[in-house]
C-alpha cells in the first residue's frame, strides 16, 4: 500500500489531536476494569492461537485457513442454537467434533497429497480453502452479521465488570490448554505427536506412522479452532468475515510465544491482550494494532525463537 | 512442542507472517473499504407506482430506442453482498415498476434494462466492473455503496463518458476534489451528515430543556466514520459542544475498552458513527458496564435505524438519536414502495435501500427529461433536473455544479418503543421528540 507524504501528515494529525483527548492518568478503577478485558481478551487469543501452532509445530504448514474454520465453528454454534434451538453450551463440543471431521477431510483433499512440496505449496492450498469456506459460508447464511446466541450479561467484582461471554471463553480457553497439553504428555498418542514434531524423519524410524499423526494434528488443530470459534457467538455479532479479525493476531502469538509452544499461546495471548487493550485506551485510532507488530518485531531481533521456543 | 530449533520452518513462518502483519498494519491505517452508510426506516402508503419524474431539457420520443440500460455496480458478495444485493434489487424494483407503467414515456415508452456487476466491496474492482458493465451496454450506471469502490466507479465512468448517479457513498472526496462532469450524488455527503447531525440533536435536546456541552464520539476507524468523525470536530464545536472523548473501533473487535474509555470520560452525549455490528457491540459494552449516557445518538449509523438491530440491543437504544438519509415517512408512495419490495425479494427495505431506489428514480426521471438513451443527452438533462417525487425524506433533488444534492438533508430520528421514527424537521417528521 502506498501511503503519500500528505497522508502521513494527516494520520500524524490526527494522532496528535486524539493524544490530546487520551487520559493523562488512569483511575485505580479504570485500571483494574482494564486489566480484567486484558486477561479475558488474551484467554480469547490464545484459545485461537492453539491451534494454529499446533498444526505448525508438527506439521510446518502454515494454516491461513484457520480463521475460516473458527467461522464454522462461530455458525454451527449460532445456527443449532437459533436455528434447531438446542441449548447454546451443547453446541459447542458438536462443534468441536464437526470441525475435527471437517480438519481430517480437508487434509485429507488437499494437504495431505502435497505434504511433501515445498511450503507455499501448502500455504497457497490453505488460503485457497478459506476462500472457499468463507464463501461457502456467505452463499448459505448472506454476509450480514447474525446476533449472539445468548446474552449472558456480566458479572460484577469489586465495580469491575466481567462480561459472561468472555469469561467463559477465558475458562475454556485454560481447560483446553490443559486438556491439550495432558494429551500431549501423558498419553502414547500425545508422545507420537511430540516425536514427530520433533523430527519427522526419525518418527517414521521408530515406527511412529507418520502421515496418520499429521490426519491427527490437522483434525486437533481445526477442532481447537472450531473450539475457539464457538465461543464468539457468545461474546459478539458473527459474519462470515470475523476469522480474519482474530486470525492476524494469533500469527504474532505464534511466533511471540514460540513456534508450537501451548503454553507459549496462552502466555503470548494474554501479552497481546494487555497490549490491545491497554494500547486502545491510551493510544489513537487502531494504535495498539501497531503497538502489537512494533513487539512483535522486537522478539524477532531480541528473541526470535520465541518466549517459550526451544523447549518441550 | 518441539525441540529442533526449526530455523527455517521458522523464518518461513515469518516470512509469511509479515505478509500478512502488513496486509493487517495496511487495514489499520490505510483507507479500507467498507461500506458507509446506512439503514432506514420509513413507512407510509400510496400508489406506489411512481418512479420520480424531473423537469430538464427532454428531447422528443426517439422511435429507434426501445431499451435504455441502467449499470448497477454493488457488492453483490463480500462482507457488504447482503447489504449490496438489497440495493441492487431497488435499482431492479425501480425499473420494474417504471416498465410496469409504461417505460419511459418520452422514448415512446422505451423499456429500462437494468444490468448488474458485482464490486464485491473491493476499491480495486469498482473501476473495472464499471467498464465491463459500459461494455455490455450501460448508458448510465449507479452504484456502490463503499466509498472507495465509489471513487474508482465514478472515476471509470467519467472516463468513459457515462453518467453516474452514486446510490449510496458518504466520503466527500467522491465528488468535492475532482472536478467530474458526469457524477451526481443525491445523499446527503459527510460533511452534509455532519452538520445535520450536530445542528439539529443540539437544537432538539435544548429546546427540551436539557443540557448537551461534551461529547464523546465512537467511530469505526475507517474512511467513513474518520470523515465524519473529523465534521463532526468542526461541527459540534460550532454548536457549543466540546468533543472530550474520541474512540476507535475496528471491523470484528468488542467494544470493552471504547465504552471504559467513555465512562471515564463521562460525556453528555455519545454519538457513535458505525455500522451494525459495532453500534450492536458498543451498546452490549455499554449494558455490561452499567454505562447510560444522558444522551445517545448516532451520525450515519446503520443500526439506529434498522429495526431487527434495535430490538437486538433493546432498551439501552430507547430514546436514542440519529440523523441518516431516509426513506420518507410522511409520503403516501413511500410505505408501497417499501411493502413492493418486501413482497417482490422477501428481503428488509432498510435507508440503503431506500436510498439506492431514490438515486434510481433519479436516473429514471434524468432519462424521461433527456428523451434519449444518448449518455450525453442523459448527463445534461441531470445537469438541470429538479426530482421532486421522490421517495428519500428530503425537498427536490437537484445538483449543483459539482454534482451534490443541492438540497441534501439528513433527517434526525429517535428510537421510540424500539422503531426509528423521523421528528426533525417538522416536514418530514411522524413523531415528536420524546425527553
Amino acid at each position: 500500500m502506498s501511503v503519500s507524504i500528505s497522508g502521513l501528515l494527516l494520520v500524524m494529525a490526527d494522532s496528535v489531536t486524539a493524544l490530546q483527548l487520551s487520559p493523562s492518568f488512569i483511575r485505580p478503577s479504570t485500571f483494574l476494569q482494564l486489566l480484567a478485558f486484558a486477561i479475558l481478551l488474551g484467554g480469547i487469543y490464545g484459545l485461537v492461537a492453539l491451534g494454529l501452532t499446533m498444526i505448525f509445530g508438527v506439521m510446518d504448514v502454515i494454516n491461513f485457513a484457520h480463521g475460516a474454520l473458527m467461522v464454522v465453528g462461530m455458525y454451527i454454534v449460532w445456527w443449532l442454537s437459533t436455528a434447531v434451538g438446542l441449548n447454546p453450551f451443547l453446541t459447542i463440543p458438536i462443534a468441536v467434533v464437526a470441525l475435527f471431521v471437517l480438519g481430517i477431510a480437508i487434509h485429507r483433499l488437499t494437504i495431505a497429497p502435497i505434504m511433501d512440496a515445498p511450503q507455499e505449496n501448502q500455504l497457497i492450498v490453505t488460503f485457497g480453502v478459506l476462500l472457499i469456506i468463507v464463501s461457502a459460508i456467505e452463499i448459505t447464511f448472506s454476509a450480514d452479521p447474525q446476533s449472539r446466541v445468548l446474552n449472558l450479561g456480566a458479572v460484577g467484582i469489586g465495580g469491575v465488570a466481567l462480561p459472561g461471554g468472555q469469561l467463559i471463553a477465558l475458562l475454556i480457553a485454560i481447560l483446553a490448554v490443559v486438556l491439550v497439553w495432558a494429551f500431549l504428555q501423558r498419553t502414547q498418542l500425545g508422545r507420537a505427536i511430540r516425536g514427530t514434531a520433533d523430527d519427522r524423519e526419525a518418527a517414521q524410524y521408530v515406527g511412529i506412522n507418520v502421515p496418520r499423526i499429521d490426519y491427527l494434528t490437522f483434525g486437533l488443530g481445526a477442532a481447537l479452532a472450531g473450539l475457539a470459534g464457538a465461543v464468539i457467538p457468545f461474546i459478539q455479532q458473527i459474519d462470515p468475515h470475523l476469522g480474519d479479525t482474530y486470525l492476524i493476531n494469533a500469527f504474532v502469538i505464534v511466533v511471540l510465544g514460540g513456534l508450537g509452544s501451548f503454553p507459549g499461546a496462552l502466555v503470548g495471548g494474554m501479552i497481546i491482550g494487555f497490549v490491545h487493550v491497554f494500547g486502545q485506551f491510551f493510544l489513537p485510532g487502531s494504535g495498539n494494532q501497531i503497538a502489537i507488530f512494533l513487539i512483535f518485531i522486537l522478539v524477532l531481533l531480541l528473541k526470535p525463537e520465541g518466549l517459550f521456543g526451544g523447549g518441550s | 512442542m518441539g525441540t529442533n530449533s526449526k530455523r527455517s520452518e521458522r523464518r518461513s513462518f515469518i516470512k509469511y507472517l509479515g505478509a500478512a502483519g502488513a496486509i493487517g498494519l495496511a487495514g489499520c491505517i490505510g483507507d479500507d473499504p467498507d461500506a458507509d452508510d446506512d439503514n432506514g426506516n420509513g413507512n407510509g402508503n400510496g400508489n406506489g407506482n411512481g418512479n420520480g419524474n424531473g423537469n430538464g431539457n427532454g428531447n422528443g420520443a426517439d422511435p429507434d430506442v426501445d431499451e435504455v440500460v441502467i449499470g448497477s455496480n454493488h457488492p453483490l458478495s463480500g462482507g457488504l453482498g447482503g447489504t449490496g444485493t438489497r440495493m441492487d434489487n431497488a435499482v431492479k424494483l425501480a425499473a420494474m415498476i417504471k416498465n410496469e407503467n409504461g417505460g419511459i414515456e418520452s422514448l415512446g415508452g422505451a423499456e429500462l434494462e437494468v444490468i448488474s456487476g458485482d464490486n464485491q466491496g473491493e476499491q480495486e474492482l469498482g473501476g473495472e466492473v464499471t467498464d465491463e458493465l459500459i461494455d455490455e451496454g450501460a448508458q448510465i450506471l449507479t452504484g456502490c455503496f463503499s466509498s472507495p469502490v465509489t471513487s474508482t466507479a465514478t472515476r471509470a465512468a467519467e472516463r468513459a463518458g457515462i453518467p453516474f448517479v452514486v446510490s449510496v457513498s458518504v466520503d466527500d472526496a467522491i465528488l468535492q476534489e475532482t472536478e467530474l462532469d458526469y457524477i451526481y450524488r443525491p445523499q446527503p455527503p459527510a460533511n452534509q451528515m455532519a452538520l445535520n447531525h450536530a445542528e439539529m440533536v443540539t437544537q432538539v435536546i435544548r429546546d427540551a430543556g436539557h443540557s448537551v456541552e461534551t461529547a464523546g464520539i465512537y467511530y469505526i476507524d475507517i474512511d467513513f466514520g474518520q470523515s465524519v468523525r473529523d465534521h463532526l470536530r468542526e461541527q459540534l464545536p460550532a454548536n457549543d459542544v466540546e468533543i472530550i472523548q474520541e474512540v476507535g473501533i475496528n471491523f470484528g473487535e468488542t467494544a470493552d475498552t471504547q465504552v471504559t474509555q467513555l465512562v471515564d470520560a463521562d460525556p453528555d452525549v455519545v454519538i457513535a458513527i458505525s455500522y451494525e455490528a459495532e453500534t450492536v457491540e458498543l451498546v452490549r459494552a455499554m449494558d455490561d458496564q452499567n454505562y447510560s449516557p444522558p444522551f445517545l445518538a448516532g451520525c450515519a449509523n446503520e443500526a439506529l435505524n434498522d429495526r431487527a438491530a434495535l430490538q437486538e440491543m433493546g432498551e439501552t437504544a430507547e430514546g436514542a438519536f440519529a440523523t441518516n438519509f431516509a426513506l420518507n415517512p410522511v409520503d403516501d408512495r413511500a410505505a408501497e414502495v417499501r411493502q413492493r419490495f418486501e413482497d417482490e425479494f422477501d428481503q428488509s427495505f432498510d435507508a440503503n435501500v431506500a436510498m439506492t431506489y431514490a438515486a434510481a428514480e433519479v436516473i429514471i426521471a434524468g432519462i424521461e427529461a433527456a428523451g434519449s438513451n444518448d449518455p450525453d443527452d442523459i448527463n445534461d438533462a441531470l445537469t438541470d433536473i429538479t426530482v421532486e417525487d421522490h421517495i428519500a425524506a428530503m425537498p427536490p433533488i437537484t445538483f449543483g455544479p459539482d454534482g451534490e444534492n443541492e438540497n441534501a438533508l439528513a433527517p434526525l430520528f429517535q428510537v421510540q418503543d424500539l422503531e426509528d421514527r423521523v421528528i426533525f424537521p417538522e416536514e418530514f417528521a411522524e413523531s415528536e421528540v420524546q425527553l
